[in-house]
């Protein structure tokens, strides 16, 4: 099956029936998955949005509950999920949704405001034809030219993009879309062969060994300690809670942290046992390729190269990962 | 630009040798063509990695805060912009003139995606304004560029359109507060967002109180910035920055007539220092 190019803003609109439909788009300047709207200023061609998809189930400031206090103390919870389409993510973009699923859907505790958006995420995922300098997937593991988790696999052709169903929520989005698609499948481009190749094995082999190596005293010294690379990363979810008063009448809200924050992990009384750039950029990679795979089984990076696109210091974890490769032990 | 480079690391290497620094601070490159990553040269042997060529945008000058502990003299390569960055941090008391050696490079303005970089265009001076030793010749500087251009055009805008354009621009920032970590004037030991549990920035990334600090980050340096542009050229989100800080650079010129930032280590300034002559329209 195929959806020509020609009905792609068809297509949308026929979605907008199942829930909100998200897309690549450009908004004052900032590339990002928004709302659909008929004519806005949407791009499936444009490699990598700037911004990640992760603030479709996991958003920068998120409303958890009323309250008031006193004696009339109350509570009110505040749910805000709703059916969303995610359409023209990324492989790299779908494979960060499974690291996140990992993070707050699997082992005891399940993050219900997480849940509640992800039972209501249709994931479809366009494949890669062409790769960014600073992608480097295929390395992490991604497959460019596929996305195993997404209900839907765009796979493009030379006039638009072969759709491959991969779940139940995928036929429904079939469905939405019938006397809009092809019966035969478009010529097949090849997938998007990234020319940042990096070489995860020896990192693997030896991370967990590294803590105290000296390769950390040099790295992170370019590091000004923002928090771009964390926010625009896919995978990160650090976040912090608190509550905005107004008098008695509060809501508690949690917002995106980034390990990169000097502030980040302060303890009462001041003491900070991240002191300096050096413990926290160790912090943010070793999570990345040796913490997280530990537990996961997977690395918590998904090579989609924005931090390497965006750190003003121009930090870029691939080259990291080869100096971490070629770092002496012993 | 290469004879510049060949300078610059024959320089290094002495000067690392001789003992004069402990370390240097310059540009090194990258896997990309087209950047370079800010590179700390320890030892003489390191000075070959240092570079120098048209990408080499970031302004270094607080990384020279790395060393304000240190007993030793740290070594740093400066333009224009650099040069003024370390007379503001000096001026603010962050920094020591006897720890810092200063090697200028007169310079003719960085690119970034093929042309002549933002930060560059509105640039007054190319030549470090103060060094110890200088590489290459002093080179011309641009004449009259017109840096408050920007500024004039949203000056003639009206208060209603003023404010929705900076609401839609603080409505992207996603509170990374790179424009704060790379900003020379920016140079508060503790910034007061970071401050525990005074409540005066709140975390949430909205458009209010996205504006409270973009519009505190800016009346905090209105009269310490040098115009150096890096705040802007961070901004992971393309926010104008620039456009906010000139105007309060031109208020403050042409209310107080005081010059530009960062042309000496002197450390007055305008809304820093109290003046029996200063205007006092609303009291
Ligand atoms: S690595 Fe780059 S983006 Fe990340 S905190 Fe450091 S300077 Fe900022
Ligand atoms: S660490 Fe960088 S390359 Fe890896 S997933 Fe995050 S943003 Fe992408
Ligand atoms: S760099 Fe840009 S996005 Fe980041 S805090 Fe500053 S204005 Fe906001």
């Amino acid at each position: 099956m195929e959806l020509k190019k020609e009905n792609l803003e068809k297509a949308l609109t026929a979605l907008t029936r199942l829930g909100k439909v998200l897309v690549p788009g450009v908004v004052d300047g900032v590339k990002k998955f928004v709302p659909y709207a008929a004519g806005a200023d949407i791009d499936l061609d444009m490699v990598n949005t700037t911004l990640p998809p992760k603030d479709v189930l996991f958003p920068q400031t998120q409303k958890m509950y009323r309250f008031t206090t006193g004696p009339d103390a109350a509570f009110e919870e505040i749910s805000d999920a709703e059916e969303q389409i995610l359409f023209g993510a990324r492989p790299c973009d779908a494979q960060s949704i499974d690291c996140l699923d990992k993070v707050f859907l699997s082992g005891e505790y399940t993050d219900a405001y997480y849940a509640d958006k992800r039972g209501k995420l249709t994931i479809v995922a366009a494949a890669c034809a062409k790769a960014a300098p600073t992608c480097f997937c295929r390395s992490m593991g991604v497959d460019p030219g596929g996305a195993p988790n997404a209900d839907l696999l765009l796979a493009p052709t030379a006039g638009g993009w072969n759709l491959h169903c991969q779940s139940d929520k995928g036929k429904a989005v079939l469905e939405a879309l019938s006397g809009l698609l092809e019966d035969a499948d478009g010529q097949a481009l090849p997938p998007a062969q990234p020319e940042l190749v990096v070489d995860m094995a020896p990192v693997a082999e030896k991370i967990s060994t590294m803590f105290e190596h000296p390769i950390w005293d040099e790295l992170h010294r370019p590091c000004i300690g923002c928090g771009t690379c964390t926010f625009v990363c896919p995978t990160c979810y650090c976040f912090e809670m608190g509550p905005e008063m107004h008098g008695a009448e509060g809501t508690e809200m949690r917002y995106w942290d980034s390990c990169m924050f000097s502030e980040y992990t302060r303890m009462a009384g001041g003491h900070n046992p991240r002191p300096s750039a050096k413990e926290r950029l160790r912090n943010r990679y070793l999570h990345k390729l040796s913490y997280f795979v530990e537990r996961y089984g997977q690395t918590l990076c998904v090579g989609c190269g924005r931090c390497v696109e965006k750190c003003p210091a121009n930090l870029d974890i691939s080259r990291a990962i080869e100096m971490i490769g070629e770092a002496k032990t012993e | 630009m290469s004879d510049v480079q060949n300078t610059l690391r024959d320089r290094v290497r002495s000067l690392l040798a001789e003992g004069k620094i402990s370390c240097f601070i310059g540009w090194g490159p990258t896997r990309f063509k087209d950047r370079t990553i800010p590179k700390f040269a320890n030892k003489p042997e390191d000075a070959g990695e240092l570079v120098y060529n048209e990408h080499c945008l970031s302004n270094l000058a607080k990384y020279a805060l790395d060393f304000q502990f240190s007993a030793e003299v740290a070594g740093i390569a400066v333009r224009g912009c650099e040069s003024r960055a370390i007379n503001r941090l000096i001026a603010d008391g962050r920094l020591t003139r006897s720890k810092l050696y200063l090697v200028g490079i007169p310079c003719e303005g960085m690119l970034e995606n093929g042309s002549t970089a933002e930060k560059c265009a509105f640039c007054r001076h190319r030549n470090p304004v103060v060094y110890d030793e200088l590489i290459g010749e002093p080179v011309a500087e641009q004449e009259n560029p017109p840096r408050f251009e920007q500024v004039l055009e949203l000056e003639s805008a009206s208060s209603e359109d003023r404010y929705d354009f900076w609401q839609r621009e603080f409505a992207k920032c996603i509170r990374c507060y790179a424009c704060r970590n790379a900003c020379p004037a920016c140079n508060c030991m503790e910034c007061y967002t970071e401050q525990y549990r005074t409540g005066w920035q709140g975390k949430q990334a909205n458009t209010l109180e996205n504006s409270v600090f973009g519009f505190t980050r800016a009346y905090h340096i209105g009269d310490r910035c040098i115009e150096c542009g890096e705040c802007e050229r961070v901004c992971p989100m393309g926010i104008p920055l620039m456009k906010l800080n000139r105007k309060l650079v031109k208020d403050v010129e042409s209310l107080f007539g005081s010059e530009e930032s960062g042309l000496s280590d002197d450390a007055s300034h305008a809304l820093g220092c109290y003046d029996k002559e200063d205007l006092e329209e609303f009291m």
